[in-house]
C-alpha cells in the first residue's frame, strides 16, 4: 500500500455569507484562486496531478454542473487533469481528501489537488429549489431537520448549559484573534483581490455581548447565532501526494495520512457523529485518543463540539489551537480541508506526533482523519 | 423651458426632504451643504443626510432606486455643478445675510435661465432680492414646501415684481405634475397663506384652551375632527412641530406684520410654554410636550400636561356633549353651551373672521385660501368652506350679535348665499366684485366629481356605480364605507363589464376617496360564518372569482387607478387589470392572513405568475416561495414604486404623482392600451406539488420554533402553503389558472369554519387591527 501524505494547505480568506467581503465573488473564481497558489506555493508540477477532487455541500447554480471540471479551466490546471466535485456536505473536502489517500494506495495516481468551496451567499443554504421527499419527510422528519435545531438537541441531551458555550464561543475568538495578531494565517491565507485577511473573528467578544442574544432557532432554547458557526464564504485546498512522490520532487511533507473514518448517527443528533468517526479512525491507526498531540475539530456549533470533547475525553488544551470554526467561519464544502491541513500544518509547526481532524456532517454523520508527523 | 436637474442647498430635514421626493419623481438631484471646519469628509453634511434620509420614518423615499438619484456634494467643490442644473432650491438657516451671500455664490455658477427658489417660510421676497443684480432677480421665487415634503401636498409659490411669467409657470408645472403637490400662488406677505392662518389658529386656541380653563385633550377634542383638522388639534400639533419652534415663528410674524393686523392683539405671553422649551419638554422630538409616554416602571402611561399646574398626569377620556354633538354640523358644535361648544365657538370666530379678511391680501381668491388649508395642514376644509358649513349668513349675524366685525368679503358672502355654489360647470367661488366664477383646475386635472356634476351614473347601486368619462371609457367607481368589497360592488363590476362589452372601447377603475378599497367586506363574511351560511361564503368566493376572470379576459383593457390602500380585494382587483396606472402614494398588499383567510380572488394565482411561476428552467420553487413569503408576512407596499419591487404592479405600469392626474393619466393608458388590444391567454404554471409543500411547511415549522409564527400562523401559512404549490400536483404537470383558484377557495373555506380565523374577522372589525392569535 501506498503511503499518502499531506504536502501543502491553503485557503481563502473566510469572510461573513451575504454581508462580508467575498459575497460578490463566485464560487468558482474563489476556488480557482486557492487552487492556483497551492501550484503556487508548493512548486507541484500542474501536469504530474492526476485528480482535482473538490468539496462543495450544495453543487447548484454557479457551483452546478461539474463545478470541479470548471475550477480546473479556471485555475489553468492542464486539460488532461481529472476533475470531479464531492458531496458529504460539511465533510465534502475531508472527503476529497480520503478519496485521494485510497486512490494513492491502490496505484490510482500520485498527485491530488483535494479541495473545497462553498459560497453561502451566492447558492443558499437548502438550495434554490428545496423539495423534500413528502414521504420520508411523514415518516421520518428528522431527515430534514434544521441544522440549529440539531445542535439545541445536543444540548439538551449532553445537558450544555448557554453560559458553556458562549464561554467556548469567547475562547474560539479570542484564539483565532491572537493567532492572527501574530500572522500565524499567514502561510495559509491565499490573498484575494476581495480580501486578504479573514473576517469574520471578533476579538472583542465577551460573554456579556453574547449573553444578550436572543435564541436564533428556538424560542426557548438555549443556541444563539454567537455560538453557531456563522454562514461564510471561502475556499481551501490540500496538495496529497504519495510519499514517494515528496520526497522525489522534494515536496514539504506537513504529515502523513495515518487512518480514515466516517460514521453515520441520527440525523437530530448531527452534531455528535465526530465521536464515532473519531473512534473508529483511532481504532484503525491503533492508537488511543491519549496519544493524538493536535485536534482540529470543526465547531459547526458549540453546543456539538463541547459534546464531543466530553464524549471522546479531550482537555480543551490540544484543540483548535487558532480558532475554530465559531470564529473563523464554516463554509461548508471548505471547512474539511481547512481543518485536515491546518492540522498537519500544525504538527509540523509544534512538532507534535499525532493529530486528528474530525467534523460533524448534516444529515448525522462523522468523518475523522489522523495524521502522523513525517519522520 | 424644461427641468431636467435640480438642486438642493442645505441638508437640514427641509432640503434632504425636498431632494428625495425630486428624486421619487424619477429625477437626479444634487445635494449640497456647507463644508464644516476640520472635516476630512468635505460632503459629510449631505452624505449624513442621505443616511438619515433612507432611515426616516414615515420613509421620505419611495423606493431604493430613488435614493441612488440623490448626490451628495458640498458648496465649496461642487458649486461649479450648478451648471448642470435647471431648477436651484435654497433651504439654508432663515438668515437673511446667509442667504443673500449664498445667492452671489450661486448667482455666479449658475447657468443663464436656470430658476433659483427659496423655501423660506419667514423671509419676504423683497428683503430676500434686495440689492440682488436683475438678472438673478428674474430668475428668481419662493417655493414653499411644508414638511414633510412627501407627505404633505401644499406647495406655495411666491413670485417677485420682476419675476419672469415662465419661470414661474415652469416651476409650477414641474411642482404640479412631477412633485405631485398642489400649487397655490400666494403673496409676498408674512407667512404666506397657510402658516399665516395656522399659526393664528393655534396661537389663539392654545390662549383660549388656557383661558377658558380645558385640558389639553379636551382642546384637542374640539380642535381635531369636529371641525375637520387632524385630529391632533392644537397641542398635539405642537408637540408635532416641535414647542421650540413656536416662540421664532411667533416673533418673526410679529415683527413683520403690519400693528394694525389682527394677529397683534393675540396674547405672546405663554410663561408654560417657555418653562417646557427651557425644560427640554419640546414635544415629540425632545423629553415631551403636552403628551409623552411615560416608561417609568416597566409600563407606559401615556400623560398630559396640565395647563394649570405644568405638571403632567395620565391621559384623561374626553367627555363633552358638544363634541359627541359635532356630527350634527358644525354649527351644532359652536352653538353648544358646554366649555367646548364655547371654545370652538370663540376659536372659529375670531379665526374665520380674520381669515376673511385676508383676502386679496394674502391670495388672489378664497379657493386658493382653502386649498391651502387642506393641502398645508390636512384640514377636510378650508376656512372659507367652514363657514359656508356654518352658513355665510349665520354666521356673519351671529358676529354681529356680538358686536364683531364682519368684514366686506364676509358679508357679501352672507348677502349672496356662501362663498361656494355647485353648477353643471364645476364648482363656483365667490369674487371679490360679488359674482361667481368657475374654479378651474390645473390644465390636465380631473376627478370623478367633476364628471359627476355633468351627468349621472350609466349605474348604480349601494356600494358602486359606473360612470362614462367620455371617448368610450367607462369608470367602475367604489363607494361603500371605506370602500370595501361586497356583492353588490361584484355586480356592479359585472354590469360594468356588460355596459363596456355594448359598445365602449375601455374601463377605468377609479375613485376619488382617499383609499382604493380596503378589501373585502369581512363584516358580511363574519355574519354568514357566525350562522353557518357555508354556501353564501362559498358564492362570494365563487362570483368574486368570476368577475376578475371577467376583468382579466375581458376583450377591452381594463386600467386599475389606485391611491391610498388597496388590500385585500382591492389588490385582487388591480391585480387582474391589463395595466395600472397608480397614484405614487398607493398602498397595495395582500393582507388576508391578517383575519386568518388567505386571498381567494385569484390572489394566489396572480402572484404565483407575477413571480414567473411558469418557468421550468430556474425549478419550481422561487417563485412559490417568493409568493408565499409575501403573502404570508401580508407585505405591503410603502409606494407604487415600491409595488413595483413587490411585484404588484408590473414594471410598464404607470405611475402618477399628483392624485389630480391620476384619472386623466388612467384614462389615456386605457385609450393607448384600446387602439391594439388583445386579451391575454391563461397562464400555464408549472407547480412543485406536495414536495414543494413540504419544504415549505418546514419554513413555517422553523418560524414557529423561533417564535415568529403563532399557532394559527401555521394553520393559515399550511393552508396557503398547499395553494401556492399546487395541491396534489406534480411538476411535471400543468396547472391551470382555474386549479389556482379552486384551491384558493378549498382554503379559504376550510379556514373560514375556523374559530380562531372568526376571531382575527371579529378582532379586526372591532379594533382595526390584526389579531395575534
Amino acid at each position: 500500500m501506498t503511503q499518502a501524505v499531506i504536502a501543502g494547505y491553503v485557503r481563502s480568506p473566510f469572510h461573513f455569507a451575504n454581508k462580508g467581503a467575498l459575497a460578490k465573488t463566485r464560487p468558482d473564481d474563489l476556488a480557482a484562486a486557492v487552487i492556483k497558489g497551492l501550484v503556487n506555493t508548493t512548486g507541484v508540477k500542474m501536469e504530474d496531478i492526476e485528480d482535482l477532487l473538490l468539496g462543495c455541500s450544495f453543487p447548484e447554480g454557479e457551483q452546478g454542473l461539474n463545478v470541479a471540471r470548471l475550477v480546473s479551466f479556471i485555475a489553468e490546471l492542464p486539460q488532461s487533469v481529472g476533475s470531479v466535485t464531492i458531496n458529504r456536505f460539511c465533510g465534502s473536502s475531508m472527503q476529497s481528501i480520503h478519496s485521494a489517500a485510497g486512490a494513492i494506495a491502490i496505484g490510482a495516481g500520485e498527485v491530488f489537488v483535494c479541495a473545497g468551496v462553498e459560497s453561502m451567499s451566492r447558492v443558499p443554504m437548502m438550495g434554490f429549489n428545496p423539495l423534500p421527499n413528502p414521504e420520508l419527510a411523514e415518516r421520518m422528519p428528522a431527515a430534514y431537520v434544521s441544522m440549529g435545531i440539531t445542535a439545541e438537541n445536543v444540548a439538551k441531551k449532553y445537558g450544555i448549559s448557554r453560559q458553556t458555550q458562549e464561554q467556548f464561543a469567547v475562547e474560539s475568538h479570542a484564539k483565532a484573534a491572537k493567532a492572527r495578531q501574530e500572522g500565524k494565517f499567514k502561510d495559509e491565507i491565499i490573498a484575494l483581490p476581495a480580501a486578504s485577511e479573514d473576517g469574520c473573528i471578533r476579538p472583542d467578544t465577551n460573554v456579556q455581548a453574547l449573553a444578550g442574544l436572543k435564541p436564533a432557532f428556538d424560542k426557548d432554547g438555549v443556541v444563539t447565532a454567537g455560538t453557531s458557526s456563522p454562514l461564510t464564504d471561502g475556499a481551501s485546498a490540500c496538495l496529497v501526494v504519495s510519499e514517494s512522490y515528496a520526497k522525489k520532487h522534494k515536496l514539504p511533507i506537513l504529515a502523513r495520512i495515518k487512518s480514515v473514518a466516517v460514521a453515520g448517527c441520527s440525523p437530530e443528533l448531527m452534531g455528535i457523529g465526530p465521536v464515532a468517526a473519531t473512534r473508529k479512525a483511532l481504532q484503525r491507526a491503533g492508537l488511543s485518543i491519549n496519544d493524538i498531540d493536535i485536534i482540529e475539530l470543526n465547531e459547526a456549533f458549540a453546543s456539538q463540539a463541547i459534546a464531543c470533547l466530553r464524549d471522546l475525553n479531550i482537555d480543551a488544551a490540544r484543540v483548535n489551537l487558532d480558532g475554530g470554526a465559531l470564529a473563523l467561519g464554516h463554509p461548508l464544502g471548505a471547512s474539511g480541508a481547512r481543518i485536515t491541513g491546518k492540522a498537519a500544518a500544525l504538527l509540523k509547526r509544534e512538532g507534535k506526533r499525532y493529530a486528528l481532524a474530525t467534523q460533524c456532517i448534516g444529515g448525522g454523520q462523522g468523518i475523522a482523519t489522523i495524521l502522523e508527523a513525517a519522520s | 423651458m424644461t427641468i431636467a436637474k435640480v438642486c438642493v442647498i442645505g441638508a437640514g430635514v427641509m432640503g434632504s426632504g425636498i431632494a428625495a421626493q425630486v428624486a421619487n419623481a424619477g429625477l437626479p438631484v444634487l445635494l449640497l451643504d456647507i463644508v464644516p471646519p476640520g472635516v476630512e469628509d468635505r460632503s459629510t453634511l449631505a452624505k449624513a443626510a442621505l443616511v438619515k434620509l433612507a432611515a426616516a420614518e414615515p420613509a421620505p423615499l419611495m423606493s431604493k432606486a430613488a435614493a441612488k438619484l440623490i448626490e451628495a456634494g458640498n458648496l465649496e467643490d461642487d458649486l461649479k455643478r450648478l451648471a448642470e442644473c435647471d431648477w436651484i432650491i435654497e433651504a439654508v438657516t432663515e438668515r437673511l445675510e446667509v442667504k443673500q451671500a449664498l445667492y452671489r455664490k450661486v448667482d455666479a455658477a449658475r447657468k443663464p435661465g436656470s430658476i433659483l427658489s427659496s423655501n423660506t417660510s419667514t423671509l419676504p421676497l423683497k428683503m430676500l432680492m434686495a440689492g440682488m443684480p436683475e438678472s438673478l432677480r428674474r430668475d428668481f421665487c419662493i417655493t414653499h414646501f411644508f414638511n414633510p415634503p412627501r407627505y404633505m401636498r401644499l406647495l406655495e409659490i411666491v413670485a417677485g415684481p420682476d419675476t419672469r411669467v415662465d419661470a414661474i409657470n415652469a416651476v409650477a408645472a414641474f411642482s404640479d405634475v412631477k412633485l405631485g403637490k398642489s400649487v397655490v400662488h400666494a403673496k409676498d406677505t408674512p407667512g404666506f397663506i397657510a402658516n399665516r392662518i395656522g399659526v393664528y389658529w393655534i396661537q389663539y386656541a392654545v390662549n383660549a384652551a388656557i383661558e377658558m380653563g380645558l385640558s389639553v385633550e379636551e382642546a384637542d377634542a374640539v380642535m381635531g375632527k369636529p371641525i375637520g383638522a387632524p385630529k391632533s388639534g392644537v397641542f398635539d400639533l405642537l408637540d408635532i412641530v416641535g414647542l421650540d419652534l413656536q416662540p421664532h415663528i411667533d416673533a418673526s410674524l410679529r415683527a413683520a406684520l403690519p400693528k394694525s393686523d389682527g394677529y397683534q392683539k393675540l396674547s405672546a405671553d405663554f410663561p408654560l410654554l417657555q418653562k417646557m422649551i427651557s425644560e427640554g419638554l419640546t414635544g415629540r422630538k425632545g423629553k415631551g410636550g403636552f403628551y409623552r409616554l411615560n416608561k417609568a416602571g416597566n409600563k407606559k402611561t401615556k400623560e398630559a400636561m396640565d395647563l394649570k399646574t405644568g405638571n403632567y398626569r395620565p391621559v384623561m377620556k374626553v367627555s363633552l356633549e358638544s363634541v359627541d354633538g359635532a356630527k350634527g354640523g358644525l354649527r351644532a358644535l359652536v352653538s353648544h353651551p358646554d366649555r367646548g361648544g364655547k371654545f370652538a365657538w370663540t376659536v372659529l370666530s375670531q379665526l374665520l373672521n380674520y381669515v376673511a379678511g385676508l383676502v386679496p391680501e394674502i391670495a388672489d381668491d378664497v379657493a386658493d385660501v382653502d386649498l391651502a388649508m387642506r393641502t398645508g395642514f390636512n384640514w377636510k376644509r378650508g376656512p372659507f368652506e367652514l363657514i359656508d358649513q356654518l352658513g355665510a349668513a349665520w354666521f356673519a349675524e351671529k358676529l354681529a350679535v356680538e358686536k364683531m366685525p364682519v368684514p366686506p368679503l364676509l358679508a357679501t358672502a352672507a348677502k349672496q348665499g356662501g362663498f361656494y355654489q355647485a353648477s353643471s360647470d364645476g364648482q363656483k367661488q365667490l369674487c371679490l366684485d360679488g359674482r361667481y366664477k368657475a374654479i378651474t383646475r390645473p390644465a390636465g386635472a380631473l376627478l370623478l366629481a367633476d364628471i359627476k356634476l355633468k351627468g349621472s351614473p350609466l349605474a348604480k347601486n349601494g356600494s358602486a356605480s359606473v360612470w362614462d368619462l367620455g371617448d368610450d371609457v367607462a369608470c367602475l367607481e367604489f363607494h361603500s364605507k371605506m370602500n370595501s368589497i361586497d356583492l353588490d360592488t361584484l355586480s356592479m363590476a359585472k354590469k360594468a363589464i356588460e355596459i363596456v362589452s355594448k359598445g365602449m372601447r375601455a374601463l377605468v377603475l377609479y375613485n376619488d376617496a382617499e383609499n382604493f378599497s380596503v378589501g373585502a367586506n369581512i363584516g358580511l363574511a363574519l355574519f354568514a360564518a357566525n350562522i353557518g351560511m357555508w354556501p353564501v361564503l362559498d358564492d362570494l368566493i365563487t362570483q368574486g372569482q368570476n368577475v376578475m376572470k371577467a376583468l382579466k379576459f375581458a376583450p377591452f383593457p381594463v386600467v386599475g387607478a389606485p391611491a391610498g390602500l388597496a388590500l385585500g380585494g382591492g389588490c385582487e382587483f388591480l391585480l387582474h387589470c391589463a395595466a395600472v396606472q397608480a397614484h405614487a402614494e398607493t398602498y397595495m398588499g395582500l393582507v388576508e392572513v391578517g383575519v386568518g383567510i388567505v386571498p381567494g380572488w385569484g390572489g394566489c394565482k396572480e402572484m404565483l405568475i407575477r413571480q414567473n411561476a411558469g418557468n421550468v428552467p430556474h425549478g419550481p420553487m422561487p417563485a412559490v416561495m417568493a409568493a408565499f413569503e409575501q403573502i404570508s408576512l401580508a407585505k405591503v407596499s410603502k409606494s407604487a414604486a415600491n409595488a413595483k419591487e413587490l411585484k404588484y404592479l408590473r414594471k410598464a405600469d404607470g405611475i402618477t404623482m399628483n392624485r389630480d392626474r391620476l384619472l386623466p393619466d388612467a384614462k389615456a393608458l386605457a385609450l393607448k392600451l384600446a387602439a391594439e388590444y388583445i386579451p391575454p391567454l391563461p397562464v400555464e404554471l408549472r407547480l412543485p406539488g406536495p414536495s414543494g409543500k413540504v419544504a415549505l411547511n418546514m419554513a413555517i415549522e422553523t418560524y414557529a420554533l423561533q417564535g415568529l409564527a403563532l399557532p394559527h400562523d401555521v394553520t393559515v401559512s399550511g393552508q396557503l402553503a398547499n395553494v401556492l404549490s399546487g395541491g396534489a400536483t406534480d411538476v411535471t404537470e400543468i396547472t391551470s389558472e382555474d386549479r389556482v383558484m379552486e384551491l384558493e377557495r378549498g382554503a379559504f373555506m376550510a379556514l373560514v369554519k375556523t374559530e380562531p380565523t372568526l376571531a382575527r374577522i371579529e378582532a379586526m372589525l372591532a379594533t382595526g387591527k390584526p389579531l395575534r392569535n
